[in-house]
């Protein structure tokens, strides 16, 4: 009976709802229109050093196809006036066609705006591309909200489109800088995201396990616990840099003891004082998380399976730890994000990783060369979120919200 | 059994309980009844160990409770609590099927005996043995606690306000039931109760605690004649109290046979409870009531003069 109640008390809800316009939506692609018809959208640089001249959504794409986007971003809007589930639902639609849609952009925009007789001449994007792609990023994320679908969804989606334009850019998308950046090194681009890839793969993975070891710990030696945390929290106030810095005589001096350590890769400067650092600053999330997720479990809960005489690890194992995995699984995907960019500044010691392009790019006044770096981290950082949050999610027992 | 000789408890130095010895013979039913904070859920909980005694000695069959391992002692005793504490991330059969497999019975063992506990309990296997707790009504959730506690077929039953978070209706069901059960399976039970009426209803044991101590204990009926203080009468429903006896004495025992006078047109069941002939006294005017079988032959009458005079009903009887 409750659960009828309950049911029509949501269904009204949300039949109330519909009336409500969507001010989030609206604002969004109301000042994307007013942005996009007057900031630069792209930039053609006759070559990689003379900064280029900007040109505005009509210049790049010709008049139908700016008012086809414009149309698009208003038909966003008018949707979000009286929303409704299928009203949603088209909107997810609306937003997956200009995210796929981009590129193509960019090609038209190539054809039009380059002369034939300029080969070296780069076709730059700008802000009004850029501000694009974060609002559709952010609708999206509120589109999922409303329709109340899982982090999957979207992930996938974002994965579809984010293989389209690697297979546009490969192809047909010859002039835009960051391709040009891109082609130009692209074995060493492979070998930074492998590197920052090992980095944070194996911090990460380091730190699950000593955090789970150290939370558990704690949990047992209450005396531990305070020292425990005030350590990490001072950790995580050193400034990365410094941290980096501190370690990087030690580690000289203990590999310069030790052969064995330095055959084994450990150095001052390289892999391993990054991945040091990187689990430091990896702990605090990580056992934080831990620990709290272990003791919100409720309290009765435990005590029933205690009374129904389970042995402390059958309690631990069955009970304690599958209740407390999705608030875990948050702190993994809290700390996985964190350490994506944090490995960022590995490269300024010798580790390697896409940092090097940011690093780079900045020295030489690339700009084109700064995103070839950071675009990769921000993708990476999103899908691991959207990836990790889809599984805390999946793993919330389904008798719990 | 279960015996508690003279145990005491305390947390920080402040007794909780003290003093308390009490004796539940085997297929017994033993309530335990008092003011919140008094130290029923304490004593219950130290027959299973959760909590452990500080003196005094409790023993099951025999045995002192401290010379078992108290996983193999609490796999012996079900337990049930008012807000079930049912694992939220298992299904109703894998929640039911919890102590015997932890007691490693056979797979088909296992499966046969939570279906045969889930149509004890009136749950509908099909519809309910793949739910997760939070979609069940708390009818039925509790019906579910209390199949999980019977599960490994232990002798002994601990209930902490069982019914506590029921509505009337829902929990008055479960009480019938429960009475229900314990009429074929014969378990040694101590329950907690805030519900003076259920105490009496299920009970064939009484404990009155106060602060931490036991003010009276005995039959329900012995305890309505003779309470021994202004408490335990006012717990027992101080003016109401005649009401509550006759509840629970039966038509049967206090009839007489059918006398040479007219029969009264009145009637009443012969297994009715004598509250209820009371009531139908008060609805008809009438001083007499015509007992009826089941078959509705009159077998004797009730006389309202002769309830009265009674010596029984004055006179607590030696339990
Ligand atoms: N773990 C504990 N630590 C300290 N004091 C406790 C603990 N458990 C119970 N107490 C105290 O012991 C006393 C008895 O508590 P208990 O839970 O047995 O009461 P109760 O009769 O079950 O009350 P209620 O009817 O409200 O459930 C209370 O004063 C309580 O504060
Ligand atoms: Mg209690």
């Amino acid at each position: 009976m409750t659960a009828i109640s309950k049911e029509e008390r949501t269904a009204r809800q949300g039949s109330d709802k519909c009336f409500v316009p969507n001010i989030v939506l609206i604002t969004l692609s109301l000042g994307l229109l007013m942005l996009l018809w007057s900031v630069d959208s792209v930039s053609i640089a006759p070559n990689r050093i003379v900064p280029g001249s900007g040109f505005m959504l009509w210049q790049a794409l010709g008049l139908p196809g700016a008012l086809l986007v414009s149309v698009l971003i208003a038909a966003l809007a008018a949707l979000a006036l009286t929303p409704q589930k299928r009203f949603y639902s088209a909107q997810l639609i609306i937003i997956a066609l200009l995210l796929l849609l981009m590129p193509f952009g960019l090609m038209v925009a190539g054809a039009l705006l380059i002369e034939p007789d300029m080969p070296q001449a780069r076709l730059g994007v700008s802000g009004g591309f850029w501000c694009l792609l974060f609002v559709m990023l952010l609708a999206l994320v509120e589109v999922r909200l409303r329709l109340k679908l899982s982090r999957l969804w979207p992930a996938l989606l974002l994965c579809f489109v984010a293989a389209v334009w690697w297979l546009c850019a490969l192809s047909w998308l010859d002039h835009v800088a960051l391709v040009q950046e891109f082609k130009a090194r692209d074995a060493q681009f492979m070998r930074a995201l492998q590197q920052h890839l090992v980095l944070v793969g194996v911090s990460v993975s380091l730190s699950v396990v000593l955090g789970l070891a150290l939370a558990l710990a704690m949990r047992r030696f209450s005396r531990l616990n305070r020292l425990g945390f005030a350590l990490l929290n001072f950790v995580q106030t050193i400034p990365s840099l410094a941290l980096f810095g501190l370690l990087l005589a030690p580690l000289a001096w203990l590999a310069s003891q030790v052969p064995l350590l330095a055959r084994l890769g450990v150095s001052g400067i390289g892999m391993a004082p990054a991945l040091i650092a990187l689990v430091a600053y990896s702990l605090l999330p990580m056992v934080r998380n831990t620990y709290t997720a272990l003791d919100e479990v409720d309290e009765a809960t435990l005590e029933a399976a205690t009374a129904m005489g389970m042995r402390s690890a059958q309690r631990f194992w069955q009970v304690r730890l599958p209740l407390a995995l999705p608030v875990l699984i948050e702190g993994v995907r809290i700390t996985a994000v964190q350490a994506i960019g944090l490995a960022t500044v590995a490269a300024l010691i010798g580790a390697g990783g896409l940092g090097t392009f940011i690093f780079q790019g900045l020295g030489q006044a690339a700009m084109d060369m700064v995103l070839l770096g950071a675009l990769p981290i921000l993708v990476l950082a999103l899908l691991v979120d959207a990836s990790l949050g889809a599984l805390a999610e999946r793993l919330r027992p389904e008798g719990m919200q | 059994m279960i015996e508690l000789i003279d145990v005491e408890k305390r947390f920080g130095g402040v007794a909780a309980v003290e003093g308390i010895s009490l004796r539940v013979p085997s297929g017994k039913v033993c309530a335990l009844v008092g003011t919140s904070g008094c130290g029923k859920s304490t004593t219950l909980r130290m027959i299973n160990r959760l909590i452990a005694h500080d003196g005094g000695e409790i023993r099951l069959d025999g045995q002192p409770i401290d010379s078992v391992d108290p996983v193999q002692l609490r796999r012996r005793i079900g337990y049930v609590i008012q807000h079930t504490g049912l694992f939220p991330h298992w299904r109703v059969a894998r929640n039911i099927a919890l102590v015997p497999r932890l007691l490693r019975w056979p797979k088909e063992r296992i499966e046969a005996r939570v279906a045969e506990l889930m149509a004890l309990l009136g749950l509908s296997f099909d519809e309910l043995a793949h739910k997760y707790p939070h979609e069940l009504s708390g009818g039925q959730a509790q019906r579910v606690g209390v199949a999980r506690a019977l599960a490994g077929d232990p002798d002994i039953l601990l209930m902490d306000e069982p019914f506590g978070a029921l509505d009337p209706l829902t929990r008055e069901k479960l009480q019938e039931e429960v009475a229900r059960l314990q009429s074929s399976l014969h378990k040694t039970i101590v329950f907690v109760t805030h519900d003076m009426d259920e105490a009496l209803r299920l009970a064939d044991h009484l404990v009155i605690m106060r602060a931490g101590r036991i003010v009276q204990q005995g039959s329900p009926l012995a305890l309505l004649r003779a309470p021994e203080d202004p408490f335990v009468e006012s717990l027992l429903g101080g003016l109401e109290r005649g009401l509550k006896q006759a509840a629970l004495m039966r038509v049967r025992d206090h009839m007489g046979s059918l006398g040479p006078s007219l029969p009264s047109a009145s009637r009443i069941s012969i297994d009715a409870s004598l509250r209820q002939g009371l009531s139908i006294m008060l609805r008809d005017h009438a001083e007499r009531l015509t007992v009826v079988d089941g078959k509705d032959v009159p077998v004797g009458e009730l006389s309202l003069r002769r309830l009265i005079k009674e010596t029984q009903w004055e006179q607590p009887t030696s339990p």
